[in-house]
């Protein structure tokens, strides 16, 4: 098992397929950034508050890209999605309003307690956000129940972090696929 | 504007390519039967099933929405499969089958219902399925399982993860034996063996679990039946007099709509969607729906309660290796059923192979811890977790039901809504359960185990058969009391859920209705 973790690692970071200028290309999460691959649905305040959500959650959720994997799957058919959000008794329809909902409230959150986006804020002061919708009661809330959305974000950023070959790797559990993934997502 | 795509009627119309279509299929197509299945959701086949939780997701329910209500929601999301195969392409083929006193929980205990049928009318069947599409186990360490042939292949292997949870059993003096599963602890009838490395929720590509897409549906199609996909079936259609299915429309994936005729109409989609299609085919013979004017048609809906027990064990597990379903089972509390104030038989299946991510992965075992403690939790749990589920009985209630909703489709079809609440009896055997699962766990040796969330597994009854018309919806064979020729299948049928996982006993029900219309039609 140690030497399958010690080969996952050396083997690079989740690639994804993207469409830059009208040819596919294979970029790390932090390089579709970098090269501001444009999102379909999230705005770029729905990102930065997601992205810093998501990190306070799962740390290494940012860089494995929560951002454009929830981005891809809001903008997919509903057939095709492959968000958690599934299991949960959302309809189709809700998806996105979920997640723009939830995050309105996240972004307001901060504004309301630091003034400032999650990007910006410090670890601290987004852990102490964190815990608050954890707890499922911060205060001007108006998104989906904010305990629930605490479970579906911290879902997504397990399913970026740890859902594949390498999140599997850097807890050292052999991944064994019958059919590996193409994609990460 | 409907256009017959199909003039000529075929044979048999079977709605749904899941355990109970594709067996239905297999049967009807050997005897040399016209067979047309239409499958709502799309195509699929065992290289689709890749190995990633995320990519699963493709394969669970993704069609029109379900509403839920209750204090025990039925959880259609994660119960029901998408596309060819059905839920069975995605099931964990935990395969035990029914007691004999699930068959009349009425007259011996004064709760629910009694089937139309007793276990012995079905054993032959069970033997048959089992032998027909392989199973793993050991039929002699079940102590409780009743009369039947011995299973075809030995047990699956057991590993780390269930030998340390079965200290804590035996400490109690309490039995487990293999689970018995449809999947190949040694090469089968041509299919692959196991090689355990718990990817069954996500579809076993290699065929060594024995899905659809490797056993009935595939001899199914192998003998000439035919699967349509992306067919959404709206309606079943019926003539003049009312008392015979005629065919069906049904939706492409256009959008564009058509009509199937056959002579022979099965329901073989998932619980929910068979109830559902016979509410919405009312007319004005079945104005309240048909085979449905005593209204219980969605009525008793089921849906097994369950709460999974975690725990750090002090030795390497290795929690990903194994079955999704599990390695061991216990079934010492089945006869225990009536116990005052609690009520309902439970089972345990022990040591269901975990990934990470996932509804029912590592991290979601303990969703109050993130951050930097995250990471610390996934490695230890990693190495040393082990968890195991009960599976508990749910009273038939009529209440509990499903409805149409005011909400339509995108082919204008009302929604399901499914209402669903466990009452107190039901409550306090949960509570004994996982009181009882804390308390192996600890026998074994954890210093601090804890539960999961109460959640719906299965969902069974709403279309439920019966002897008396006036209180069921099918005969013993499924078939409408109200409409001749239109038959239903699969675990809607069952008038009482016992504890079990019921696709052993819907392959065992189908088998005995293919072969009551192969003789009778």
């Amino acid at each position: 098992m140690e030497q399958d973790r010690r080969q996952f690692l050396k083997s690079g970071s989740i690639l994804l397929s993207v469409v830059i200028g009208g040819s596919m290309l294979r970029l790390t999460p932090v390089a579709a950034r970098e090269a501001e691959v444009p999102y379909q649905v999230l705005s770029p305040l729905e990102v930065d508050t997601l992205e810093g959500l998501a990190e306070a959650i799962v740390p290494g959720a940012r860089n494995a890209g929560v951002a454009q994997f929830i981005d891809k799957q809001l903008a997919a058919d509903f057939s095709d999605s492959l968000l958690m959000l599934k299991y949960l008794g959302v309809p189709e329809e809700g998806y996105i309003p979920f997640y723009q909902a939830g995050l309105a409230s996240a972004a307001a959150l901060s504004q309301a307690r630091y003034e400032k986006p999650w990007s910006q804020l410090s670890a601290a002061e987004a852990s102490t956000l964190t815990a608050a919708i954890a707890a499922g009661s911060p205060s001007g809330w108006s998104g989906p129940p904010a305990g629930f959305f605490f479970f579906v974000i911290r879902s997504d950023g397990v399913d970026v972090v740890y859902g594949t070959e390498e999140g599997f790797a850097k807890i050292g559990v052999p991944y064994m696929p019958h059919i590996a993934p193409e994609q990460p997502w | 504007m409907t256009q017959a795509s199909s003039t000529d009627p075929y044979d048999l119309l079977i709605v749904g390519s899941g355990a109970a279509g594709g067996l239905m299929a297999a049967k009807a197509a050997a005897a040399g039967k016209r067979v047309l299945i239409l499958e709502a959701g799309p195509v699929a086949e065992t290289h689709h099933l890749v190995s990633s939780q995320k990519w699963a997701r493709r394969h669970k329910w993704s069609g029109a929405a379900v509403e839920e209500e209750g204090n025990l929601k039925i959880g259609h999301g994660f119960n029901a499969g998408w596309g060819t195969g059905g839920s069975a392409k995605h099931h964990y083929a935990v395969w035990p089958r029914l007691h004999e006193d699930d068959f009349k929980t009425k007259s011996l205990y004064n709760q629910g219902l009694d089937w139309p049928l007793e276990y012995r009318d079905l054993q032959p069947f069970y033997d048959t399925v089992q032998e027909e599409v392989g199973m793993s186990g050991d039929a002699a360490a079940e102590v409780w399982r009743p009369p039947g042939a011995s299973y075809p292949m030995p047990p699956v292997a057991v590993f780390a993860q269930g030998k340390a949870i079965q200290k804590g059993f035996e400490a109690l003096d309490m039995n487990v034996a293999p689970i018995p599963v449809a999947v190949n602890s040694r090469p089968y009838k041509g299919r692959m063996a196991c090689i355990y490395d718990g990817w069954c929720d996500a579809g076993c590509p290699i065929g060594a679990l024995a899905n659809p897409l490797v056993t009935y549906l595939s001899w199914a199609r192998e003998d000439g039946a035919e699967l349509r996909n992306d067919a959404a079936v709206t309606r079943v259609l019926h003539d003049s007099s009312g008392r015979k299915a005629t065919g069906v429309v049904y939706r492409d994936a256009k959008g564009e709509e058509h009509t199937a005729h056959g002579d022979i109409v099965v329901l073989a989609a998932f619980t929910v969607q068979n109830a559902r299609l016979l509410l919405a085919s009312a007319t004005d013979k079945h104005p309240n729906g048909l085979s449905n004017s005593n209204d219980h048609v969605g009525r008793y809906v089921m849906t097994h309660p369950s709460n999974s027990v975690y725990g750090l064990f002090p030795e390497e597990t290795m929690p990903y290796m194994g079955l999704t379903g599990g390695q061991l089972i216990c079934h010492d509390r089945y006869k225990e059923r009536d116990k005052g104030d609690a009520y309902g038989a439970y089972q345990w299946l022990i040591a269901n192979a975990l990934k990470p991510n996932d509804l029912l992965g590592i991290a979601n075992t303990r969703p109050d811890i993130y951050g930097p403690a995250l990471e610390t939790f996934m490695r230890d749990a990693g190495a040393r977790m082990g968890n195991m589920v009960f599976v508990g009985e749910d009273i038939p209630l009529a209440e509990n039901r499903i409805v149409l909703s005011r909400n339509r489709d995108q082919n204008g079809v009302p929604l399901p809504k499914a209402i669903h609440n466990i009452t107190a009896p039901t409550e306090a055997m949960c509570n004994n359960a996982v009181a009882e699962g804390l308390a192996i766990f600890e026998a074994a040796g954890v210093e601090a185990p804890w539960q999961g969330p109460r959640f719906g597994m299965h969902i069974l009854g709403g279309t439920i058969m019966g002897d008396d018309p006036e209180t069921s919806v099918t005969d013993a064979y499924g078939r409408c009391h109200e409409l001749d020729n239109l038959y239903v299948t699969g675990c809607g049928l069952f008038p009482t859920s016992g504890a079990v996982n019921p696709t052993f006993t819907i392959n065992a029900l189908t088998l005995r209705t293919a072969e009551h219309i192969l003789h009778s039609h």
